[in-house]
């Protein structure tokens, strides 16, 4: 099996950080509305409001911020995920978090919720996350298989209520909206949206950041890595929380995006010799960048009603996984 | 003349005018030879005009959502006819003798309520006060009520005669937006509604794409006022919420106007008082317009 | 030198005894074979005396300590464990495998820091894997994975190793290179016990034996003493005949007992 360079940390990082530089410049200069560079800087330079200033530090810059937050997060949580699992095809989809946070938010805007203050939605979507976590570990904490199958149970069940609340939907209105929300979007986000899920992406990010060690160990199986001083039940529940915490918030801020925390780890594995510890920051720059380029494929690409966010990462994602299966198809029997 | 003969010759005259006036869009069937008792509308567009032209007793049904769409039309009214759910045992429960469905109702109604023995006549979707005129007087030959319907009709054009005795000293732009969502441009009754109102639909203006404008273009076609929608038949749904950029809401505060969704979205005479409420909200705006 | 010793050790699944009412003293210098039949409970003593399962009744002492009482970090420091057919679940570089070893004492963050790399060296050298060090884990053969494993075992210089049938699934080179090294360590100082099938194995590289027959102890105590063809019945229900002393003694296997 012809395996890919295996790269020092520092180079494969840089690497990742001046793609995603790139691209978070391109996110700001690139839009619906065709502003040039140079009046770009020039308006965010001007003290006076004017037009160019405003579409860049109210709509474009929040809205990158927001990519990048919202990318790094499902990068970062797949790769976790894929670690704690030993299993390359696990997602943050796999726990049941984010049904759960798209149902969360579902709820606060089916009820109106979302009208009684600002912050209900993102709230209410990290709460169904957490909830749908919750009910995960308790139901499979005992080992790695049952947690997997436990976070496919607690998936089914977050559909089947998002359905009901399709199904139910007050008005006609509100059921398109609903199923549109879930294709997930980042157009038209402001600061508010940053500053709702800033905290709980950080606090997620930070607790997942912290997981290399355990990871690495559990390269070794369950028992040796328990053995070497890892405290099993622990690790679960920290990735749990992490994941729950930022894949939530993104989820609530962004609705349903797919494929990211997929395809992120998955092409940072082979630069890092498949050290599940060393894929975790590529993951998330990586995972960060892609998000910031379908974003901007959102916005560059013409099409006559918007193209949604996750309706882009899932058509580029699921060719990914046909490649997966011609990859598996040439190197095994 | 004696009554026998009284009552065919009107029947005739009857059947003469009503054959001779009736836009049938449906499935060309002759027009009808007696007014139909049981009148049953499965579209909320349908049940609105059907609420208005025919009387109460020879309505069979109107669909579960005309209580509330009557109600934001005509504050105080209440209704006390079955309601449809737009289902084939609907039909068969009501035994109209005359459906009112819109050109998109489903084709399995269809089927089942010509088994009943039941017209349908299928009233198309109105994008100008020309097709509400068409649609109303349709309503009112099918239905037998082609006086009131021919009332109505004259009010409308008179509302909309005043509007267009008195052009405001300034087209204002304005566009119908609430999120990026599709945006009612040229040719649809939003616009016709906006263009009535004397006031300029950015959206329909040409370089504008209708649907997907966003923040950044609003920003860019800078219009004086912006409308919404609001919540359609009073229940919460994401255009209220996603409309809240904090942008938009620091430029347009106070410029937000809005409209009752349910008049742009049927063609109804009462279209003609959108335009006017539009009218008078427009002449209410701050001078100012919005910076930068 | 260490000191591991087992007091009524009892460990129950589902209301069973697995482990029933073990005690026995283990120290640094000894190589213990631990035999017995399939199902006679002795992944689930190694387990339990590892520290990785709790136990019902009684209790595993690691000099003098609890195990249950010692920190999971430091307990790691001291001893090492090797399951059954240990695998590498991802294709890592055999010296990333063995660094794994060092696992407890690594800070939470960071690569391996400059000072170990030595040391990682002289492990993949003392078990011969300089040629393979670069290798994914996944594509080695049984016996460089039996000894990237125990590399890996090594390296964090443990007090006791406990391993469960090292020897699964190697050739005859390769195990008699495995149970070398477990007597060489042995020989160290460090307590090796592992759970052997290959009783002639046991027989020459072993100090002592230990033998479970129903998740009893049916015998414990230096192997010249008692590996008998009695111990041998009473334990597997095979006849057997014992020839030869120290390191080259043969057991062979007659016929199943009456």
């Amino acid at each position: 099996m012809k395996s890919a360079p295996n790269l020092p940390g520092y180079v494969l990082t840089s690497a990742a950080l001046v793609a995603l530089l790139l691209a978070a410049a391109g996110s700001l200069f690139l839009g619906r509305v065709n502003l040039s560079a140079a009046d770009l800087l020039h308006g965010v330079l001007s003290p006076n409001a004017n037009l160019a200033g405003l579409v860049v530090t109210e709509l474009r810059l929040p809205r990158a911020v927001l990519a990048i937050l919202v990318g790094a997060s499902l990068g970062l949580s797949g790769a976790v995920l894929q670690g704690l699992l030993r299993n390359p095809l696990a997602e943050p989809g796999l726990l049941g978090v984010s049904n759960g946070a798209a149902l969360g938010a579902v709820i606060s805007i089916y009820f109106g919720l979302a009208h009684a203050f600002g912050l209900a939605t993102p709230l209410l979507g990290m709460v169904g996350a957490m909830a749908a976590g919750a009910l995960t570990f308790a139901f499979g904490r005992s080992s790695t298989l049952t947690l997997i199958l436990s976070g496919a149970a607690v998936s089914s069940l977050m559909s089947a209520f998002l359905a009901l609340a399709l199904n139910f939907a007050p008005s006609p209105y509100a059921a398109y909206e609903m199923s549109v929300w879930m294709l997930g979007s980042l157009s038209e986000r402001s600061w508010d949206h940053v500053f709702l899920a800033a905290p709980f992406i950080g606090l997620g990010l930070a607790i997942l950041a912290t997981m290399g060690r355990a990871i690495d160990a559990l390269a070794l199986g369950d028992v040796q890595a328990q053995s070497l001083g890892i405290h099993l039940d622990r690790t679960r529940v920290l990735a749990l929380l992490g994941v729950g915490l930022c894949v939530g918030a993104a989820t609530s801020v962004t609705g349903s995006v797919s494929f990211i925390g997929l395809v992120a780890p998955h092409l940072v594995r082979p630069f890092v010799g498949h050290q599940p510890s060393r894929t975790l920051l590529p993951s998330a720059l990586l995972g960060a960048t892609l998000l910031l380029l379908a974003d901007i494929g959102t916005r560059v690409i013409h099409t006559n009603t918007e193209l949604r966010l996750g309706v882009l990462t899932a058509l580029l994602g699921a060719p990914f996984f046909f490649w997966l299966v011609v990859r598996l198809r040439k190197v095994a029997p | 003349m004696k009554p026998a003969l009284r009552s065919a010759v009107l029947g005739l005259a009857a059947a003469a005018i009503v054959g001779a006036g009736s836009p049938v869009a449906g499935a060309g069937r002759p027009a009808p030879t007696r007014m139909p008792m049981r009148i049953m509308s499965l579209n909320l567009c349908t049940d609105l005009l059907l609420l208005q032209i025919a009387p109460k007793s020879r309505i069979a049904s109107v669909t579960f959502m005309a209580r509330d769409g009557a109600r934001a039309l005509f504050p105080g009214l209440e209704i006390a006819i079955t309601v449809n759910h737009d289902l084939a045992e609907d039909i068969v429960k009501a035994r109209p003798d005359l459906i009112l469905d819109s050109t998109l109702g489903a084709p399995m109604t269809r089927a089942m309520a010509r088994r009943a023995g039941a017209r349908v006549v299928e009233v198309k979707n109105a994008n100008s006060f020309d097709d509400i005129r068409q649609i109303v007087r349709q309503v009112g030959d099918e239905v037998g009520e082609p006086a009131r319907a021919a009332a109505l009709i004259q009010r409308m054009d008179a509302t909309l005669a005043t509007l267009a005795a008195h052009p405001p000293p300034r087209r204002l732009r304005v566009v119908a937006w609430s999120g990026g969502t599709a945006v009612p441009g040229k040719g649809s009754l939003t616009d016709a509604i906006i263009t009535a109102a004397g006031a300029v639909n950015v959206a329909a203006q040409p370089g504008i794409a209708e649907s997907s404008f966003g923040v950044e273009e609003l920003l860019v076609a800078r219009p004086d006022a912006l409308l919404f929608g609001g919540a359609t038949l009073g229940q919460p749904s994401l255009l209220d919420d996603e409309g809240q950029h904090r942008v938009v809401r620091r430029l347009y505060a106070g410029r937000r106007i809005a409209y009752n969704d349910i008049a742009h979205t049927c063609g109804l005479p009462q279209s003609a008082d959108s335009a006017r409420d539009l009218r008078r909200a427009l002449d209410a705006l701050p001078k100012r317009s919005p910076a930068p | 030198m260490s000191r591991l010793v087992a007091a009524h050790l009892t460990v129950r699944r589902s209301g069973r005894a697995i482990v029933d009412d073990v005690s026995f003293a283990l120290e640094g210098g000894g190589f213990v074979a631990l035999v017995g039949a399939n199902g006679a409970g002795k992944s689930t003593l190694l387990a339990a005396l590892a520290g990785l399962i709790a136990a019902d009744e009684g209790q595993v002492t690691l000099d003098g300590a609890s195990l249950a009482a010692i920190d999971r970090r430091a307990l790691a420091r001291r001893r090492a464990y090797l399951p059954q057919n240990p695998r590498a679940e991802w294709p890592i570089a055999v010296e990333r495998l063995v660094a794994l070893g060092l696992t407890p004492h690594l800070p939470a963050f960071g690569g391996l820091p400059g000072g170990l790399e030595p040391r990682l060296t002289e492990a993949i050298e003392a078990c011969d894997l300089v040629a393979q060090r670069l290798q994914p884990a996944t594509t080695l053969s049984g016996g460089e994975l039996a000894r990237a494993m125990l590399a890996r075992a090594l390296i964090g210089d443990p007090q006791v190793l406990i391993a469960d049938e090292p020897t699964a699934g190697l050739d005859p080179r390769h195990s008699l290179d495995t149970v070398g090294r477990l007597q060489a360590l042995a020989a160290q100082g460090k307590l090796v016990v592992a759970a052997m099938h290959d009783l002639t194995l046991a027989a020459r590289y072993s100090t002592h034996l230990m033998a479970m027959l129903d998740g009893r102890l049916a015998a414990f105590g230096p192997t010249a003493e008692i590996l008998t063809p009695g111990l041998l019945r009473r334990v597997f229900g095979v006849e057997a005949r014992i020839t030869g002393d120290a390191g080259e003694a043969l057991v062979d296997y007659l016929r199943p007992s009456g």
